[in-house]
């Protein structure tokens, strides 16, 4: 058997030189009414591709800039008709939202492929197979099923999302596997309901306990209002602020420890609590800034979230071979991220 | 000249290092196993992008990542970079492109999307606009508005004395004026994007006389004249959008902060026409303006108190507060009118 080879993703983009990079997009992109927009896109996923490295090699974003301004012309119409119309005729805006949800899985197919088809390393493309028709099992039934049941079921639409799009993902013509189960989603949850009742738990005493010994000014019979409430928004900013890094963290490494390719592996390897801390400083460095840290944020989160992640090599990773191509268009892509659809590739 | 580049054929992942030279306008490649002489017009030499490395993409899906930047700059200075590569690569161009976005988008906010506003309020059908009230009652009564208690007598006298103002040009009276009772909102009265108002019990019997209720109902026609409703609509809804798409992705509870403070420049603004509006009307018609002044007066007084004893109605307090920011200021304005 061949000797297993960890190989480290490397990220070497800079805060300063991509604000640069970023103010300068931003600032076309306003003065050509948002019609640049669709060129900083590609050139801000091409330094983000183009600094990630594996095995000396970078990745490469290709996506036309074209193909994707026609994309954010149709999201942009299909948004704006859903919230004018919305608001003057909440029925009609309900249809359109409707018809947005039915035509949600064929174009994230869409988007999915557009992003893996224009995604390279070392030449060789990467591509999406998947069928709209499994699309609508897995990006529209559970998700429905899980909202029908005020959430029971999020961890296993996640599941059956991820192993959809990882196992129809293919590197060349090699493709991806994916192997977690249900269980494994569920235990990430578990944690972090757990987590959710005991900082409510805790509110709550404290501020029973201040209350009843007075040092909140509150009369007796509105203290147990009060602290119901005190410990609910208390819990929702905690779980807000922590859970989110938190469930972060554990879905990337779930993601791609149960994730190979050929006979290579993957491993990830990023701690919940430096991700809180990250994430957290991010916020507040770019409240305290008024917005300017946020090319530096995008950075250090990159660079925190690529540099955990290994390939397990086992044997040469120069006998991939390029797949059959198909093209792709940027519809997808788009609509996918005006409407805040994150798949988490 | 050789520069020392990776190539990749575009079939197997296999890199192939080999060394790039420019012959006339030919580019020579050549490896140990591999060479290829390809006519520059050919090939997509991708511009600079921060210290990544040059790419030169061939037609047929090969490859070359060189990292020797200045090398590749010595070899084909025709590409050094393109315009947007260079001004990318400098802090001077950086600050310029970030004084002007801040210039713009202040001149957009305080300026551009009021403008905007105005022409696409001008423009709603008058229909839409009295289903977006007919809309707001389905939803409003019976939850948060209660049917008045107020006298049939009382509305018809406020009614009918309101049909008797005489308006300045350009201004209408009300659609129709609809009186509820909410002990919620308590002393308030608000104008709807289609023209309705709505007058709350407790705004009525705060009121000392007829002439009061008249001037707030002046003040509300000035944001009805104006169509204020839908321009705050307008440009909450454009604020809102914004701020999600920059820092939404962060945390969408953080988004709702400064939205909300942008948005009180709003509001502010028109609160103020309003009240000049009501002062020109009242006047107008014989009243004074102070009128207004000591309504409003009363009206901060009466919901002061709310926010002391009602903590669970924080919500409608900071409502109150959020869309009739300095009210001081407000009566000290119109006093002086």
């Amino acid at each position: 058997m061949v000797e297993q080879q960890r190989r480290q993703l490397q990220f070497s983009g800079s805060g300063g030189e991509y604000f640069r990079i970023w103010i300068v997009n931003v600032c076309l992109s306003i003065v050509t009414l948002g019609i640049y927009s669709a060129w900083a896109k590609v050139r801000r996923n091409q330094y983000f591709y183009r600094h990630t490295t594996l095995a000396g090699a970078g990745f490469d974003y290709h996506g036309e800039p074209k193909a994707i301004l026609k994309g954010r012309i149709i999201a942009f119409l299909m948004f704006a008709a859903y919230s004018l119309v919305g608001r003057f005729d909440p029925l009609a805006g309900f249809v359109i939202l409707a018809l947005i949800m039915l035509l949600m899985p064929w174009l994230l197919v869409r988007s999915l492929r557009f992003r893996l088809h224009n995604t390279s390393y070392r030449g060789l493309r990467f591509a999406f197979h998947g069928h709209s028709s499994q699309a609508y099992i897995n990006f529209l039934l559970w998700p429905l099923l899980s909202a029908l049941t005020l959430g029971l079921l999020v961890p296993l639409a996640q599941q059956r999302i991820a192993r959809y799009t990882r196992d129809n993902s293919a590197y060349g013509s090699a493709f991806f596997k994916f192997s977690a189960g249900v269980w494994a989603y569920y235990n990430i949850y578990l944690m972090t309901v757990l987590l959710g009742i005991l900082i409510f738990v805790a509110l709550m005493a404290v501020t029973v306990l201040l209350g009843s010994s007075g040092l909140i000014p509150v009369e007796a019979d509105q203290l147990r209002a009060m602290s119901l409430l005190i410990a609910a928004v208390g819990t929702y900013l905690a779980l807000f602020l922590i859970a989110y890094p938190y469930v972060a963290a554990r879905l990337q490494n779930l993601l791609w420890n149960s994730t190979s390719l050929g006979a290579h592996g993957f491993s990830s390897y990023v701690k919940g609590r430096e991700m809180v801390g990250i994430m957290l400083g991010n916020v507040l460095l770019i409240v305290l800034t008024l917005g300017l840290y946020k090319p530096f944020a995008d950075i250090r989160l990159a660079r925190y979230r690529i540099q955990h992640i290994e390939l397990l090599a086992n044997g040469s990773i120069d006998e991939f071979v390029a797949g059959l191509q198909s093209q792709a268009s940027a519809a997808g892509d788009e609509m996918a991220d005006m409407f805040d659809f994150d798949i988490a590739l | 000249m050789r520069v020392a580049a990776v190539y990749y054929d575009g079939r197997q992942a296999r890199p192939h290092p080999v060394t790039l030279c420019v012959e006339g306008d030919k580019l020579l490649l050549q490896g140990k196993d591999i060479a290829r002489r390809d006519a520059l017009a050919t090939l997509n030499i991708q511009p600079p992008l921060g210290n990544t490395p040059r790419l030169i993409l061939f037609a047929d899906g090969g490859r070359c990542e060189v990292a020797d930047r200045q090398g590749f700059v010595d070899m084909l200075p025709r590409d050094a970079g393109s315009a947007v590569s260079t001004m990318e690569n400098s802090w001077l161009y950086a600050l310029a492109a970030l004084l002007i976005t801040l210039g713009l988008v202040a001149g957009a906010y305080i300026c551009g999307l009021p403008y905007a506003a105005r022409v696409a309020a001008d423009r709603v059908p008058v229909y839409l606009l009295a289903q977006m009230d007919n809309q707001f009652f389905a939803s409003f009564d019976e939850t948060l508005l209660k049917p008045s208690a107020l006298p049939v007598e009382r509305r018809q006298a406020i009614r009918g004395r309101l049909q008797h103002l005489s308006l300045p040009p350009g201004a209408a009276k009300p659609e129709r004026i609809e009186f509820r009772d909410s002990p919620e909102l308590g002393a308030n009265a608000f104008a709807l994007p289609g023209g309705s108002v709505i007058v709350l019990d407790d705004l009525v019997k705060l009121a000392d006389n007829d002439e009061e209720i008249i001037a707030v109902l002046a003040h509300e026609m000035g944001h009805i004249a104006a169509k204020h409703a839908l321009r705050q609509m307008l440009q909450a809804s454009v604020v809102g959008l914004a701020m999600t798409w920059y820092i939404g992705d962060v945390s969408n509870l953080l988004a709702a902060g400064p939205t909300i403070l942008l948005e009180t420049r709003y509001s502010r603004d028109f609160e103020r026409q309003a009240d000049s509006f009501a002062a020109e009307l009242l006047r107008a018609n014989g009243m004074p303006v102070s009128q207004l002044a000591d309504m409003l007066q009363k009206l901060e007084t009466a919901h002061r108190p709310d926010e002391l004893i009602k903590s669970a109605q924080t919500a409608s307090t900071l409502d109150y507060l959020s869309s009739h920011p300095n009210t001081e200021e407000r009566i000290k304005r119109l006093r002086g009118m």
